[in-house]
């Protein structure tokens, strides 16, 4: 009995100091850092990752830490990473959605389990999922560049267009814009249109086969600057790029220093850093008991030309 | 030749699947017939009538609140002392952005006619132009974004936003211009309401460019 008794009493006391050895080992340690969790549609084009990394870069800088999701513009991989990051216990979402209605499900979860999601770039067709959406005044901007476009083009000719992800509202925000302005000059004929996804390499394909259908073109406007750039290797290939001006939308490194080269038209300059960085405060802002989000935040967009691409680079203004 | 027993039984066995097959398509129909009007119209059920939209809006919202605009001329003034000033106490931006926009309305004379433009004078001992009227072709967000009575918040789809925009100015184009462009005389005096958006504070404040929303012959 009493050697039962001690080896109860032993078990114990060394339990004690085991717990204690661990209690006084995290005891110098500062609290786990919160998880923020910056979920990009594609990783595949480089303004995205502009998107992603300044993103992650300023929620770093606020003292989170900062994990990036890429969805592969696949709705599927991304409901996925939502159900991952409501189970790994993150606090808030930078999303840069793939579908502007198939990505509500996703937000609403991401709600449901009280994490704020804080769109940007990318719309999602709802104002009471997501605590704020940050985005490019796409509309405004295309309306920019087709009257830069009838400027340059003129008032007649054939062009074509390629546009981006059928489902993204962007697509046709910037497609309405440029047609607001650009289908009121019954000369200027628009012969072909189709989507490239917004992937340089769909645009350099779809460009090369619109162009054996239609060899007169005078111009081709692109729903972002890695379809322009596609298109732009398809003109070069098919030795008519000084007869084809092409009209991008982004701001992508390459494209701006491809106007400055006089090589490229024009392009809608976003800004994805202000974007993803007001995104990282907001989220942190949330974090600390802010609530008052305005739903959706017009960000504008610049007409770059030749005529000022010298303000431009570094996917801003200088 | 003499059906069998088996044969009958196999005729049976056909006729109860066919009858049991088209049994299941009443009830289960592969597709339906439906006229081409009613499809048209459950397909565009429930979709946001931008230009129904705006021909309400712009009689129970935006003429209403043309006359509590800014005044023309305190406006001029105001610029005309300090930009950065007048932008605090006067303008509206949106977002985002170092644009910003000029809700106003005043009278003044009309100086010159161009094929796209109305050039007035509203301060009285101006020589230079101080606010044109445009009457060309009408594009951009001035008259959505620049009233303050519209915001994007309020729509889930952006598209339906950007289409009240098209909306707005098509009503301009084809209600407001029409008379202004009979009422642009040398010489004669108007009163007007409009937006104006500011893009570059060098040459977009001097003068006002303007998108008319109401003009009166005075």
């Amino acid at each position: 009995m009493k050697i039962k008794l001690f080896n109860l009493l032993r078990t114990v006391a060394m339990a004690m100091a085991l717990l204690m050895t661990i209690a006084f080992a995290h005891a110098g340690e500062p609290a786990a850092k919160q998880k923020i969790a910056i979920v990009i549609s594609t990783l595949n084009n480089p303004w995205f990752v502009v998107l992603a990394e300044t993103a992650k870069a300023r929620a770093t800088e606020l003292g989170y830490d900062a994990t990036i999701f890429d969805s592969q513009n696949d709705t599927a991989k991304e409901a996925s990473h939502f159900e991952n990051l409501i189970a790994g216990g993150y606090k808030a979402v930078i999303f840069n959605p793939t579908d502007a209605d198939g990505s509500v499900a996703n937000v609403l979860k991401a709600k449901a389990a009280g994490i704020p999601v804080f769109c940007i770039d990318r719309e999602i067709n709802s104002t009471n999922a997501a605590t704020c959406q940050m985005l490019s005044d796409s509309y405004a901007g295309c309306v920019k560049l087709g009257q830069y476009f009838v400027k340059t083009v003129g008032k007649e000719g054939n062009y074509v267009e390629l546009l981006g992800l059928v489902g993204d509202n962007n697509t046709w925000n910037r497609s309405k814009g440029f047609h607001s302005v650009v289908d009121r000059f019954p000369g200027l004929k628009m012969v072909a249109q189709q989507s490239a996804d917004f992937d340089r390499a769909k645009g350099l394909e779809v460009m090369e086969s619109m162009l054996q259908a239609h060899p007169d073109i005078k111009a081709v406007f692109c729903g972002n600057d890695a379809m322009a750039m596609g298109a732009y290797q398809a003109l070069v290939s098919a030795g008519k790029d000084k007869q084809v001006k092409v009209f991008g939308f982004d701001g992508a490194n390459d494209v701006v220093k491809l106007i400055s080269e006089g090589k490229i038209a024009a392009t809608g300059m976003q800004f994805p850093k202000v974007m993803a960085r007001t995104a990282a405060e907001y989220a942190d802002e949330y974090l600390k008991g802010r609530r008052d989000f305005p739903q959706k935040i017009p960000v504008k967009v610049d007409l770059v030309t030749p005529e000022n691409v010298s303000n431009y680079g570094d996917y801003g203004k200088k | 030749m003499a059906i069998t027993e088996k044969n009958k039984t196999d005729i049976i066995r056909r006729f109860i699947a066919v009858a049991v097959a088209a049994f299941l398509c009443w009830l289960f129909p592969l597709f339906h017939v439906v006229p081409l009007k009613m499809a048209v119209a459950e397909k565009t059920a429930g979709k946001f009538d931008a230009t129904a939209f705006v021909e309400k809006f712009w009689i129970e919202k935006l003429l209403p609140a043309a006359n509590t605009a800014v005044n023309a001329k305190g406006l001029l003034a105001a610029i005309q002392a300090s930009p950065s000033n007048a932008k605090t106490n006067y303008s509206r931006s949106v977002g985002l952005s170092d644009s910003y926009f000029y809700f106003l309305h005043g009278e003044g004379k009309i100086v010159a006619v161009s094929d796209d433009t109305v050039s007035i004078v509203v301060t009285g001992n101006s020589t230079n132009v101080e606010i044109t009227l445009q009457t060309g072709l009408i594009f951009g967000d001035a008259i959505r974004d620049g009233t303050g009575l519209l915001h994007a918040s309020a729509y889930p789809n952006s598209q339906d936003f950007n289409d009240i925009s098209a909306a707005l100015n098509h009503e301009v184009e084809t209600k407001v211009l029409p008379k202004l462009r009979e009422q642009a005389k040398v010489g004669a005096r108007i009163s007007f309401a409009g937006c104006a958006e500011v893009n570059d504070e060098s040459s977009d404040l001097h003068p006002l460019n303007l998108i008319p929303i109401e003009t009166k012959s005075e």
